[in-house]
Protein backbone atom coordinates (compact mmCIF):
# COMPACT_ATOMS: atom_id res chain seq x y z
CA UNK A 1 0.00 0.00 0.00
CA UNK A 2 0.83 3.70 -0.91
CA UNK A 3 2.39 5.82 2.20
CA UNK A 4 -1.05 8.13 2.17
CA UNK A 5 0.90 10.70 3.81
CA UNK A 6 1.50 12.12 0.09
CA UNK A 7 -1.16 13.61 0.42
CA UNK A 8 0.48 15.82 2.24
CA UNK A 9 3.06 16.86 -0.16
CA UNK A 10 0.43 16.87 -3.11
CA UNK A 11 -2.57 19.67 -0.98
CA UNK A 12 1.00 21.55 0.38
CA UNK A 13 2.51 21.61 -3.75
CA UNK A 14 -0.75 22.98 -4.97
CA UNK A 15 -0.45 25.55 -1.79
CA UNK A 16 2.83 27.01 -2.90
CA UNK A 17 2.05 27.00 -6.52
CA UNK A 18 -0.87 29.19 -5.78
CA UNK A 19 1.23 31.37 -3.24
CA UNK A 20 4.00 31.47 -6.04
CA UNK A 21 2.31 31.74 -9.44
CA UNK A 22 -1.14 32.46 -8.95
CA UNK A 23 -4.57 30.65 -10.14
CA UNK A 24 -3.37 30.51 -13.71
CA UNK A 25 0.22 29.03 -12.81
CA UNK A 26 -1.41 26.32 -10.58
CA UNK A 27 -4.35 25.59 -13.50
CA UNK A 28 -1.31 25.82 -16.10
CA UNK A 29 0.94 22.97 -13.92
CA UNK A 30 -1.99 20.68 -13.70
CA UNK A 31 -2.31 21.00 -17.54
CA UNK A 32 0.95 20.16 -18.39
CA UNK A 33 1.45 17.66 -15.81
CA UNK A 34 -2.07 15.55 -17.72
CA UNK A 35 -0.62 16.65 -21.26
CA UNK A 36 3.07 15.74 -20.04
CA UNK A 37 3.23 13.18 -17.71
CA UNK A 38 0.17 11.19 -18.76
CA UNK A 39 0.91 11.22 -22.07
CA UNK A 40 1.05 7.51 -22.11
CA UNK A 41 -2.11 7.52 -20.88
CA UNK A 42 -3.89 9.70 -23.63
CA UNK A 43 -2.27 7.17 -26.23
CA UNK A 44 -4.15 4.02 -24.13
CA UNK A 45 -7.37 5.92 -24.28
CA UNK A 46 -7.25 6.97 -28.41
CA UNK A 47 -7.32 2.77 -28.56
CA UNK A 48 -9.15 1.85 -26.13
CA UNK A 49 -12.29 4.84 -25.20
CA UNK A 50 -14.05 4.85 -22.37
CA UNK A 51 -13.63 0.91 -21.64
CA UNK A 52 -9.84 1.86 -21.27
CA UNK A 53 -10.51 4.94 -19.42
CA UNK A 54 -13.13 2.70 -16.50
CA UNK A 55 -9.63 0.21 -16.60
CA UNK A 56 -7.63 2.98 -15.46
CA UNK A 57 -9.52 4.13 -12.67
CA UNK A 58 -10.53 0.72 -11.17
CA UNK A 59 -6.76 0.22 -11.09
CA UNK A 60 -5.78 3.45 -9.89
CA UNK A 61 -8.51 3.75 -7.05
CA UNK A 62 -7.53 0.46 -6.01
CA UNK A 63 -4.57 1.56 -4.92
CA UNK A 64 -5.38 4.35 -2.61
CA UNK A 65 -6.37 4.12 0.79
CA UNK A 66 -9.35 4.62 2.15
CA UNK A 67 -11.24 5.46 -1.17
CA UNK A 68 -14.73 4.36 -2.06
CA UNK A 69 -15.84 4.53 -5.49
CA UNK A 70 -18.35 3.18 -8.40
CA UNK A 71 -17.89 2.93 -11.32
CA UNK A 72 -20.71 3.15 -14.66
CA UNK A 73 -20.10 2.49 -18.36
CA UNK A 74 -22.62 3.16 -20.84
CA UNK A 75 -22.27 3.45 -24.47
CA UNK A 76 -21.76 7.24 -24.38
CA UNK A 77 -20.39 7.90 -21.29
CA UNK A 78 -17.93 6.90 -17.98
CA UNK A 79 -19.48 7.57 -14.70
CA UNK A 80 -17.49 7.57 -11.75
CA UNK A 81 -18.46 8.51 -8.99
CA UNK A 82 -16.26 9.07 -5.92
CA UNK A 83 -18.20 8.04 -2.54
CA UNK A 84 -15.03 8.88 -0.37
CA UNK A 85 -12.17 10.83 -1.67
CA UNK A 86 -9.04 9.40 -0.38
CA UNK A 87 -7.19 12.45 -0.18
CA UNK A 88 -10.03 14.67 1.50
CA UNK A 89 -10.00 12.15 3.92
CA UNK A 90 -6.26 11.55 5.12
CA UNK A 91 -6.38 15.11 5.02
CA UNK A 92 -9.42 16.06 7.19
CA UNK A 93 -7.89 12.82 9.37
CA UNK A 94 -4.82 14.87 10.33
CA UNK A 95 -6.41 18.13 11.10
CA UNK A 96 -4.72 19.23 7.30
CA UNK A 97 -5.74 22.74 6.08
CA UNK A 98 -7.15 21.53 2.18
CA UNK A 99 -5.95 24.03 -0.22
CA UNK A 100 -9.09 26.25 -1.20
CA UNK A 101 -8.82 24.77 -5.23
CA UNK A 102 -7.50 21.14 -4.02
CA UNK A 103 -10.35 19.65 -5.54
CA UNK A 104 -9.83 21.62 -9.26
CA UNK A 105 -6.74 19.37 -10.32
CA UNK A 106 -8.90 16.66 -10.96
CA UNK A 107 -10.79 18.46 -13.44
CA UNK A 108 -7.77 20.39 -14.94
CA UNK A 109 -5.51 16.46 -14.56
CA UNK A 110 -8.19 14.41 -16.60
CA UNK A 111 -9.13 17.23 -18.80
CA UNK A 112 -5.55 17.12 -19.89
CA UNK A 113 -5.15 13.86 -20.63
CA UNK A 114 -8.62 13.11 -21.75
CA UNK A 115 -9.18 15.60 -24.28
CA UNK A 116 -6.72 15.12 -27.49
CA UNK A 117 -8.29 11.08 -26.95
CA UNK A 118 -11.83 12.70 -27.42
CA UNK A 119 -12.89 12.40 -24.00
CA UNK A 120 -14.72 15.03 -22.46
CA UNK A 121 -14.51 15.17 -18.77
CA UNK A 122 -17.28 17.06 -16.10
CA UNK A 123 -16.94 17.22 -12.28
CA UNK A 124 -19.86 18.18 -10.32
CA UNK A 125 -19.35 18.39 -6.34
CA UNK A 126 -16.49 18.33 -4.61
CA UNK A 127 -14.39 18.12 -1.04
CA UNK A 128 -14.96 14.73 -0.43
CA UNK A 129 -17.63 13.23 -2.89
CA UNK A 130 -18.18 14.21 -5.96
CA UNK A 131 -19.45 12.85 -9.45
CA UNK A 132 -16.97 12.56 -12.66
CA UNK A 133 -18.51 12.39 -16.50
CA UNK A 134 -16.40 11.30 -18.76
CA UNK A 135 -18.18 11.86 -22.29
CA UNK A 136 -17.18 10.56 -25.68
CA UNK A 137 -16.67 13.35 -28.08
CA UNK A 138 -14.43 14.67 -30.97
CA UNK A 139 -10.34 14.34 -30.65
CA UNK A 140 -9.42 18.05 -29.71
CA UNK B 1 -7.61 13.02 -9.44
CA UNK B 2 -3.60 12.67 -8.21
CA UNK B 3 -2.97 9.74 -6.36
CA UNK B 4 -0.76 8.75 -3.35
CA UNK B 5 0.50 5.47 -5.37
CA UNK B 6 1.81 7.48 -8.12
CA UNK B 7 2.99 10.57 -6.24
CA UNK B 8 6.61 9.55 -6.32
CA UNK B 9 6.35 9.66 -9.98
CA UNK B 10 4.87 12.79 -9.84
CA UNK B 11 7.01 14.44 -7.87
CA UNK B 12 10.26 13.38 -10.07
CA UNK B 13 7.94 15.28 -12.82
CA UNK B 14 6.88 18.25 -10.47
CA UNK B 15 10.98 19.01 -9.96
CA UNK B 16 12.01 19.47 -13.57
CA UNK B 17 8.87 21.22 -14.18
CA UNK B 18 9.98 24.00 -11.65
CA UNK B 19 13.44 23.54 -12.56
CA UNK B 20 11.99 24.38 -16.39
CA UNK B 21 9.97 27.14 -15.22
CA UNK B 22 11.20 28.43 -12.36
CA UNK B 23 14.83 27.44 -12.17
CA UNK B 24 16.90 25.82 -9.42
CA UNK B 25 17.00 27.94 -7.52
CA UNK B 26 12.75 28.17 -6.93
CA UNK B 27 13.11 24.05 -7.15
CA UNK B 28 14.90 24.72 -4.01
CA UNK B 29 12.71 26.82 -2.55
CA UNK B 30 9.67 24.23 -3.08
CA UNK B 31 11.73 21.85 -1.09
CA UNK B 32 11.99 24.11 2.03
CA UNK B 33 8.81 26.30 1.90
CA UNK B 34 6.35 23.69 0.54
CA UNK B 35 7.90 19.97 1.50
CA UNK B 36 9.79 21.02 4.51
CA UNK B 37 7.31 23.47 6.41
CA UNK B 38 3.89 22.56 5.16
CA UNK B 39 3.81 19.14 4.03
CA UNK B 40 6.47 17.60 6.59
CA UNK B 41 4.90 19.61 9.39
CA UNK B 42 4.46 15.89 11.49
CA UNK B 43 8.32 15.17 11.04
CA UNK B 44 8.82 18.74 12.39
CA UNK B 45 6.17 18.48 15.06
CA UNK B 46 8.26 15.62 16.27
CA UNK B 47 11.71 16.33 15.50
CA UNK B 48 12.41 20.06 16.29
CA UNK B 49 10.60 19.64 20.10
CA UNK B 50 11.76 16.12 20.55
CA UNK B 51 14.94 15.06 18.89
CA UNK B 52 16.90 12.22 18.70
CA UNK B 53 13.50 10.44 20.28
CA UNK B 54 10.84 12.43 17.69
CA UNK B 55 13.88 11.58 14.59
CA UNK B 56 13.23 7.79 15.61
CA UNK B 57 9.44 7.85 16.11
CA UNK B 58 9.27 9.94 12.36
CA UNK B 59 11.55 7.75 10.70
CA UNK B 60 10.27 4.66 12.18
CA UNK B 61 6.95 5.13 11.13
CA UNK B 62 7.81 6.63 7.74
CA UNK B 63 10.26 4.14 5.83
CA UNK B 64 8.22 1.31 7.60
CA UNK B 65 5.49 2.71 5.83
CA UNK B 66 7.28 3.63 2.82
CA UNK B 67 8.88 -0.48 2.87
CA UNK B 68 12.21 0.78 2.68
CA UNK B 69 15.11 -1.28 2.67
CA UNK B 70 17.34 0.71 5.75
CA UNK B 71 18.64 0.44 9.17
CA UNK B 72 18.90 3.19 12.19
CA UNK B 73 20.84 3.34 15.01
CA UNK B 74 21.33 5.78 17.58
CA UNK B 75 24.33 6.47 20.35
CA UNK B 76 23.80 9.99 22.73
CA UNK B 77 25.91 11.69 20.31
CA UNK B 78 23.97 10.51 16.87
CA UNK B 79 20.99 9.19 14.97
CA UNK B 80 22.19 7.46 12.15
CA UNK B 81 20.42 5.95 8.66
CA UNK B 82 21.28 3.23 6.56
CA UNK B 83 19.65 2.73 3.62
CA UNK B 84 20.32 0.30 1.10
CA UNK B 85 17.26 0.07 -1.11
CA UNK B 86 15.52 3.71 -1.44
CA UNK B 87 11.93 2.75 -2.11
CA UNK B 88 11.75 6.05 -3.85
CA UNK B 89 14.20 6.00 -6.07
CA UNK B 90 13.84 2.15 -6.62
CA UNK B 91 10.26 3.11 -7.97
CA UNK B 92 11.58 5.44 -10.61
CA UNK B 93 14.08 3.23 -11.46
CA UNK B 94 11.70 0.19 -12.13
CA UNK B 95 9.57 2.91 -14.13
CA UNK B 96 12.58 3.49 -16.02
CA UNK B 97 11.75 7.45 -15.04
CA UNK B 98 14.35 10.15 -14.00
CA UNK B 99 12.75 13.54 -14.99
CA UNK B 100 14.83 15.63 -12.96
CA UNK B 101 19.16 15.09 -13.04
CA UNK B 102 19.35 14.66 -9.16
CA UNK B 103 16.21 13.19 -7.63
CA UNK B 104 18.05 12.47 -4.82
CA UNK B 105 18.79 16.12 -3.64
CA UNK B 106 15.32 16.75 -2.55
CA UNK B 107 15.94 14.49 0.58
CA UNK B 108 18.08 16.79 1.78
CA UNK B 109 16.33 19.84 0.67
CA UNK B 110 13.36 19.46 2.60
CA UNK B 111 14.90 17.43 5.87
CA UNK B 112 18.10 20.05 6.21
CA UNK B 113 15.97 23.02 7.16
CA UNK B 114 13.86 20.73 9.38
CA UNK B 115 17.33 19.76 11.74
CA UNK B 116 18.51 23.03 11.36
CA UNK B 117 15.72 24.60 13.35
CA UNK B 118 16.22 22.02 15.68
CA UNK B 119 19.51 22.17 16.12
CA UNK B 120 21.48 19.38 14.47
CA UNK B 121 23.87 19.11 11.34
CA UNK B 122 23.63 16.22 8.62
CA UNK B 123 26.60 14.15 7.63
CA UNK B 124 25.43 12.44 4.46
CA UNK B 125 26.19 10.95 1.54
CA UNK B 126 23.81 9.36 -1.14
CA UNK B 127 24.95 7.35 -4.54
CA UNK B 128 22.26 8.33 -6.78
CA UNK B 129 21.65 4.13 -6.79
CA UNK B 130 19.07 3.24 -3.80
CA UNK B 131 21.77 3.79 -1.45
CA UNK B 132 22.73 6.54 1.35
CA UNK B 133 23.64 7.35 5.03
CA UNK B 134 22.73 9.89 7.23
CA UNK B 135 24.64 11.22 10.49
CA UNK B 136 22.59 13.34 12.51
CA UNK B 137 24.27 14.96 15.26
CA UNK B 138 24.16 18.25 17.67
CA UNK B 139 24.85 21.50 15.44
CA UNK B 140 26.61 22.97 18.99
CA UNK B 141 29.17 20.49 19.15
CA UNK B 142 29.88 18.11 16.16
CA UNK B 143 31.20 14.76 16.01
CA UNK B 144 33.03 14.22 12.79
CA UNK B 145 31.11 11.55 10.59
CA UNK B 146 31.98 8.44 11.31
CA UNK B 147 34.37 6.33 10.14
CA UNK B 148 33.05 2.72 8.05
CA UNK B 149 31.06 0.51 10.22
CA UNK B 150 31.66 2.75 13.31
CA UNK B 151 28.58 3.17 14.32
CA UNK B 152 26.25 0.69 12.42
CA UNK B 153 29.05 -1.90 11.63
CA UNK B 154 27.84 -4.36 9.32
CA UNK B 155 25.27 -2.18 8.35
CA UNK B 156 27.07 0.56 7.43
CA UNK B 157 26.50 0.89 3.74
CA UNK B 158 29.69 2.14 2.80
CA UNK B 159 30.69 -1.40 3.16
CA UNK B 160 28.50 -2.56 0.71
CA UNK B 161 30.24 -3.91 -2.22
CA UNK B 162 27.74 -1.82 -4.07
CA UNK B 163 28.39 1.37 -2.49
CA UNK B 164 30.69 2.48 -4.82
CA UNK B 165 29.27 1.84 -7.96
CA UNK B 166 27.26 5.23 -8.23
CA UNK B 167 28.15 8.70 -8.14
CA UNK B 168 28.57 9.91 -4.20
CA UNK B 169 27.72 13.63 -3.13
CA UNK B 170 29.11 14.14 -0.11
CA UNK B 171 27.83 16.45 2.74
CA UNK B 172 29.95 16.94 6.15
CA UNK B 173 27.74 18.88 8.70
CA UNK B 174 25.23 20.11 6.49
CA UNK B 175 27.71 21.79 4.07
CA UNK B 176 28.15 19.98 0.60
CA UNK B 177 31.92 19.26 -0.21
Amino acid sequence: MAAPDFYFAINATFRWMLERCGEGGLREYWRALGRQHYAPLTERLKEGGLPALRDYWESFYAEEPGAKVSLELAEEALVLTVHTCPAIKHLRAHGREIMPLYCEHCTHVSAAFCEPAGIGVKVEGGRGTCRQVFTRGDRS
Amino acid sequence: MIGCAEFILIYDWTFEYLRRTQGEEGLRAYWEECISQDSQLHARELIIPNGFDGMEEYWGHTLAEEEAGYTSVRTPDAFRIDMYACPSQGLLKAHGQANYHDYCEHCMGWIEPVLREAGFVVHHEHNHDCKCWWEIVPAASPPPPSEPGGLAGADDIRLNAEWQTGRIDCWVASRRQ
